[in-house]
């Protein structure tokens, strides 16, 4: 073969199919697999083993931590700068200062959560073999894909071909760069 | 699974959603109402602009507010329409994480109309500052004057409320949004649109890694934004409260004043949800059983609404304060009563109409409750402002408050400040989840096929 070739997808008719062949070809040993779906399938982060990725969670806590304090530093520290007396009250209104650091916390949870979820996901990326594949934009429309890629230890470009096959996919695309 | 009546009828494929809701941005069906619309709306944008402009070259003196009522419009009408937006972001956060079905069908537009009304609410403190142009002092930079923000202002308070809602609204909006470009981008025929929709999709390609993880943040935002909503608004009713102004120290004025926000919000979507359905003959996507549920929903906060206002009456009459008392009769029977009886009667008689299944399923009936419902907490939030402040303490500062002219073309104009970024929405971009529908529709038909 003299093209280089990244992957072999197969495409499947419905989420159920995919989901059992995505399940199939986990235990029969493949490990570098990927689906690809119109709507996010229920159990297919299970399958894929990506069940226990919390790192969301911890940087959205992170922002909102940061936000608060952030915004309550700040607070203090203009008061404290720049001391302004208004009628005997306190310089440090506590709860004065709850309304914008509980809005600061709010904002910087979701912009870590938006920002961490770009990088783990590595996007924007405009460009990816996988658009230039036939078929594949079908993706989001209501087709359903199983992608092995090259790299798997298990993988031979005949045999996987054969194998997708008789997992149920209609088609088997080869992915090139 | 034969209990719940499918949202979404069966007899569609995912490829028909796709279709349905992709066409419109792409060859967009109603080419000649919505030309209308908009030129309506840039119309409307322009007299606004004409408006404010005026009144940055001669000041806030052009409104008819003084002393003793020196919030009327401005405030009032940005409590207005942060409240119509707050029913965007409950329906598509709470309901989503509550897995409520339906909302999949409305929580884009919803969500959109969000974005424009805080884009509008934002606009009213702003415009009521007096010298706009010093906005920037608001925050917290290091000044050549060695002056710093006033944090214990509820100034402040507004502007990061504001801030932070907007820029929530329009984040939880857009990464909602990825997946339906996407899908828009793939059907695209035509350069321009594929580069439109291409650059804007970010390269979405529907991986199972990249769903888990976007997912997992599409759910932490929707549970930070709920109470977001809640305390905006409530930030909004602690505004009134940190003043002296007898009428505005209910303790029931955070929730009194959450409910009223959802209350018209969720008439708004009903409003809009109706005219899309009609334009672009959406009715399998946007059923009859969403206008229900919309209904029902609209009717529940109608109805804790009015407790409010009980409870508003009760409350200033057990007070016992000789202020809050004269304040309640003003409301009654004052110059302004009609405020108080035009929102009691536009918000809570036709309203009732909604305990009817066929009022509900009529989407010319429920447009109407619903248009009756938002000029009622239109006139509530002009009631609350202008009854307490005409009278305080002493007679000799109680005073009058007409809106003049300029009062009601920046309020008309903002309307067009509201539709016209709405209908290049409408046109442009896929109004509707699409993703979320099939996901919805896929569910369905194997509850179906399981019987």
């Amino acid at each position: 073969m003299a093209e280089p070739l990244l992957g072999l997808i197969g495409e499947f008719g419905t989420a159920d199919a995919l989901l059992a062949a995505a399940r199939q070809a986990k235990s029969d040993g493949f490990q570098r697999i990927d689906a690809f779906s119109p709507y996010p399938i229920e159990g297919m982060a299970d399958v894929l083993a990506l069940k226990h990725d919390h790192r969301i969670g911890w940087i959205t806590i992170a922002g909102g931590l940061f936000g608060i304090f952030g915004m309550l530093a700040i607070q203090l520290f203009v008061n404290w700068d720049y001391p302004i007396e208004v009628g005997g009250r306190p310089l440090l209104a506590w709860p004065a200062f709850a309304v914008v650091d509980f809005e600061l916390m709010i904002l910087c949870a979701v912009l870590f959560a938006v920002v961490g979820m770009f990088v783990i996901i590595g996007l924007p990326r405009l460009h990816h073999p996988l658009f230039s594949t036939p078929r594949f934009g079908l993706a989001s429309d209501d087709r359903f894909f199983l992608y092995v890629d090259a790299r798997d230890p298990k993988f031979d470009a005949n045999a996987t071909r054969t194998y997708l096959g008789s997992l149920g996919a209609w088609t088997v695309q080869p992915v090139q760069p | 699974m034969a209990t719940r009546t499918p949202a979404l009828p069966l007899d569609q494929s995912l490829h028909d959603i796709t279709t349905d809701i992709g066409r419109i941005p792409l060859r967009f069906p109603a080419r000649i109402p919505w030309l209308i619309a908009f030129i309506l709306s840039l119309a409307l944008l322009t007299l606004f602009l004409a408006s404010i402009t005026y009144l940055f070259a001669r000041g806030v003196g052009i409104w008819g507010l003084n002393i003793p009522v020196n919030w009327a419009f401005a405030i009032h009408l940005y409590v207005w329409w942060l409240g119509l937006g707050h029913a965007g972001t409950l329906i598509s956060a709470m309901l989503l994480l509550m897995g409520q079905d339906w909302r999949n069908s409305l929580n884009r537009f919803a969500e959109a109309m969000t974005v424009c009304a805080v884009i509008c609410a934002g606009m009213e403190p702003i415009i009521h500052l007096g010298r706009p142009w010093f906005l920037y002092w608001m925050f917290p930079y290091p000044a050549t004057m060695g002056v710093w923000p006033q944090f214990r202002s509820p100034l402040e308070w507004d502007i990061w409320a504001v801030l932070t809602y907007l820029t929530v609204s329009i984040i939880f909006w857009y990464i909602g949004l990825v997946p339906d470009l996407a899908t828009v981008r793939d059907r695209a025929k035509k350069r321009g649109w594929q580069l439109f929709f291409g650059i804007f999709a970010l390269g979405w390609r529907g991986s199972a890694r990249h769903w888990a993880v976007w997912q997992k943040t599409y759910r932490t935002i929707a549970a930070i934004a709920v109470p977001l909503v809640v305390s905006v608004h409530s930030e909004v009713s602690l505004l009134f409260a940190s003043g002296q102004i007898p009428g505005w120290h209910s303790t029931i004025f955070p929730p009194y004043f959450v409910l009223g926000a959802a209350y018209s919000g969720f008439a708004m979507v009903a409003m809009i949800a109706v005219v899309m359905r009609h334009t672009f003959r959406l009715g399998d996507i946007v059923t009859e059983r969403h206008l229900d549920v919309l209904a029902k929903v609209t009717l529940a906060m109608g109805m804790m609404t009015a407790y409010g206002y009980v409870f508003e009456v009760f409350d200033g009459y057990y007070s016992g304060n000789a202020h809050e008392i004269a304040t309640i009769h003003d409301r009654f029977f004052g110059i302004y009563a009609w405020s108080f009886w035009g929102a009691v009667i536009f918000n809570f008689i036709p309203l009732q109409g909604l305990w009817l299944r066929s009022v509900r399923r009529n989407p010319v009936l429920l447009f109407l409750i619903a248009t009756s419902s938002v000029i009622g907490m239109w006139l509530e939030r002009y009631m609350i402002l202008v009854t307490s402040l005409y009278k305080d303490f002493l007679p000799s500062s109680f005073g009058h408050y007409t809106p003049t002219f300029w009062d009601w073309s920046t309020y008309i104009g903002m309307l067009g400040l509201f539709m016209t970024p709405f209908l290049l929405f409408v046109r442009y971009l896929p109004s509707i989840s699409i993703f979320e529908d099939k996901e919805v529709l896929a569910r369905e038909k194997e509850e179906a096929g399981r019987g």
